[in-house]
């Protein structure tokens, strides 16, 4: 029995982490059209930035205070992302996708290389905020509060999500530039502007997601490019541009997961893409898209 | 621990020849400044252009930059000597793996047909020398592969190599060794749960590993198989599984990134406490790439090769001056990789030199080869042989529990819990019968040992 506790846990955890990657790529592209091949570089240096920060402050910062430094990874993140979209990204929407894919695949390439340069080719960590917040005890075996806690924020962060784009002004004009960009430049909205912020939120979103696993695990080179193979199975699933698709895409893919490592191990990575063609099959813009 | 046991273990090293705790000869070897013969004939002064394929990016950089920094060490001591025979200096082309098997293929082609080279070296993955080995015959480079130990090169990519050797040790010895290790400390476990990459690797030492702990300890039972995808970072899912098996031991091939994410995981999940963990490589890339947070007692595997404070000091001086002269060039302490290619550029010199007191002048191709065929080395991880029959080099196989000692950040081995064994008690001797040569097992050790290992009994 605490076994299955346990693997739900297990799989709420990877969901909650797959959803901030998958929404931040779906938002980006709902938003601007753009498929942004570099979304997993950008959750690679969230986890690289917070890793590193955590570890430079350790010395000197009560464990608590550490926490802080999951935030600012991802801000930092954030701002990177605000830097980019104008210097790179922009002169390419009037290309046609070919020329965005390239050049956000370069940018994935580069971003990699930086974090190389930047920080070596040894791992980094901060377990530290894990062991801070000890462990309970579910039956007989433990299972870390951190994991309970980072499950929370994945939820936190949906529906903080949700409220934004649904329930403030800027979500509307975020949806108004997404629905019709012509239009919403002519009624007077600075599109420019939208579009470098829903970059950088799509862009802190990923880092978030980086930021928040990496206490857990580990930040390691390719981390970045592990993860955008299964973030595309996400939104393939859920519907590419469409917020409750990552949301659901992220937690059918991590169940499916959880469920062949404990039962069927060969076929983990196989079902996966099974179900992803499957959900082309019957809904080639997945559950939740909308059709062009 | 108590005696019967040890008396117990050290009855069952025996049949393998193997040692428990340090051991080792003394001898004069690579890197240390001892009077060379006085070249013969005339050298040109042009220098020798060396080609060195690693991972210079992607996570298999934790393998592949020790490596490069072995081989930079080498080619900078040799040059300090006024280079090969005292007048060629090595300039070295690198390349970076990461660029994908057909990648590196183009890239070796390149560096023959328009940079000349006349040496090729590095290489880590298993993935790649399969597809290197006959393209370096068939452009008759001479090549000395670092790492990139599938069983399959020899027995069946080159099964006839004449340009190509490769010197760390055979990956089939790689499983091996942990079931020996295993077997030696922890004689009464018998549920096995297994956490492999799902490639080429991880399929070899599960195989080996198994198939060999079964000749050694009866009645073994494997419980629980996980293949996460090399790259994987949670392993959540795996280890609660593993834990819902219930096994004795767990049998880890999982390497680099990956185990540390592993290990920081199945610490938290208390993994460690439930069972007995043997890795294959988790002492494998840079040593302080593990942190001290990592459990004491774990069967710390180096691909069966070498950990930077074995053969101890004062027992093996060539391994401890080259610990000394590594740590005062990068800053750090060299991994197996870092030994693999300084020992490779070593051996090219060793046979350059050798050549030349035979015929004189620059030695061609076929004059080192010939001097490269059952040589030996004294290279830091101990004495290393290069086998004439299929080029591949032999040492002596290691591994040990992982333990906590001041002076080192991060874990190293517990000297009393070192296993070193005899390379040829553990690898099918010359000639034995490759894969479709009567047999079809995976590799020629796994038939070898089907056939001739005794099964456990009671002792």
């Amino acid at each position: 029995m605490e076994i299955v506790a346990l693997q739900v846990l297990n799989s709420l955890f990877y969901a909650a982490v797959l959803f901030l990657i998958a929404a931040g790529l779906s938002l980006i592209f709902g938003v601007m059209g753009i498929v942004n091949m570099a979304h997993g570089s950008f959750y690679a240096l969230g986890a690289y930035v917070t890793a590193w920060s955590v570890g430079a402050a350790a010395a000197t910062l009560p464990p608590a205070a550490l926490f802080i430094f999951l935030l600012l990874g991802a801000i930092a993140v954030a701002l990177v992302g605000l830097m980019i979209e104008p210097t790179l990204i922009r002169p390419f929407y009037r290309r046609q996708e070919e020329y965005q894919l390239l050049v956000t695949f370069g940018l994935l390439l580069v971003l990699e290389d930086v974090i190389r340069l930047l920080w070596g080719g040894t791992p980094l960590t901060a377990s530290g905020l894990v062991d801070s917040l000890g462990l309970v005890r579910i039956g007989g075996l433990p299972y870390p509060v951190y994991n309970l806690l980072m499950i929370g924020v994945g939820a936190v962060a949906a529906l903080a999500l949700w409220a934004f784009v649904y329930r403030t002004k800027f979500g509307v004009l975020l949806r108004a530039t997404a629905q019709d960009r012509r239009m919403a430049a002519a009624l007077g909205i600075d599109v420019g502007r939208i579009y470098a912020l829903a970059f950088g939120l799509g862009c802190f979103m990923a880092g978030l997601g980086g930021a928040i696993v990496v206490p857990s695990q580990a930040a390691v080179l390719g981390m970045g490019v592990e993860v955008l193979v299964i973030a595309f199975v996400v939104v393939v699933i859920g519907g590419l541009g469409s917020l409750e698709g990552a949301l659901v895409g992220a937690l059918i893919v991590s169940a499916l997961r959880t469920i062949t490592i404990q039962f069927w191990e060969e076929f983990e990575l196989a079902a996966l893409y099974l179900i992803a063609a499957i959900v082309l099959l019957i809904r080639p813009t997945g559950l939740f898209g909308r059709r062009a | 621990m108590d005696k019967e046991l040890l008396q117990e273990r050290r009855g069952f090293l025996k049949q393998f020849g193997a040692t428990l705790g340090a051991a080792g000869l003394g001898a004069a070897g690579v890197g240390t400044a001892h009077a060379a013969a006085k070249p013969k004939g005339n050298i040109p002064d042009r220098p020798v252009k060396v080609g060195h394929t690693t991972f210079l990016t992607g996570p298999a950089e934790l393998l592949g930059g020790p490596g490069q920094r072995g081989h930079v060490l080498a080619q900078e001591e040799i040059n300090a000597q006024g280079g090969l025979l005292g007048k060629r200096k090595i300039e070295t082309i690198f390349a970076d793996e990461a660029a994908g098997t057909d990648g590196n293929v183009k890239e070796l082609r390149r560096m023959k047909l328009s940079e000349n080279i006349e040496l090729f070296t590095g290489v880590i993955s298993s993935g790649n020398t399969p597809a290197l080995g006959p393209v370096a015959e068939e452009l008759r480079v001479l090549t000395l592969f670092n790492d990139g130990c599938t069983d399959f090169l020899f027995d069946k990519a080159v099964p006839n190599p004449k340009y190509t050797f490769r010197v760390t040790n055979i990956q089939s010895a790689d499983g091996v060794t942990a079931a020996i290790g295993a077997a030696t400390h922890w004689p009464k476990v018998r549920r096995i749960a297994s956490l492999q990459p799902d490639y080429s690797y991880g399929r070899n030492v599960f195989e080996h590993f198994v198939l060999a702990l079964g000749k050694l300890l009866p009645g073994i039972e494997v419980v629980s198989e996980s293949w996460p995808k090399l790259g994987t970072t949670d392993f959540t899912s795996h280890i609660t599984k593993i834990l819902s098996t219930k096994p004795d031991l767990l049998i880890a091939g999982v390497w680099g990134g990956d185990y540390v994410a592993f290990y920081k995981q199945a610490l938290r999940y208390g993994l460690f406490d439930k069972m007995k963990v043997a890795t294959t490589l988790a002492f494998g890339g840079y040593p302080h790439a593990i942190g001290k947070d990592h459990p004491e007692g774990v069967l710390a595997g180096v691909h069966a090769n070498y950990h930077f404070l074995y053969p101890s000091g004062d027992r093996w001086p060539v391994n401890k001056s080259f610990v000394e002269r590594y740590h005062k060039r990068w800053k750090e302490y060299p991994s197996f990789e870092s030994d693999g290619a300084y020992t490779a550029l070593y051996l090219y010199k060793q046979a350059v030199e050798k050549a030349n007191q035979l015929v004189g002048g620059w030695p061609d191709d076929e004059a080192i080869i010939a001097m490269l065929e059952g040589t030996g080395i004294d290279a830091p991880a101990g004495y290393l042989y290069l086998r004439a029959d299929n080029h591949q080099g032999y040492k002596d196989a290691v591994t040990g529990l992982s333990k906590n000692l001041p002076g080192y950040d991060f874990p190293v081995w517990d000297s009393a819990s070192i296993v070193s064994i005899p390379i040829r008690s553990i690898t099918a001797p010359p000639n034995w019968p490759k894969p479709g040569q009567g047999h079809n097992e995976s590799t020629a050790a796994a038939d070898w040992i089907k056939k001739t290992w005794p099964a456990a009994g009671k002792a």
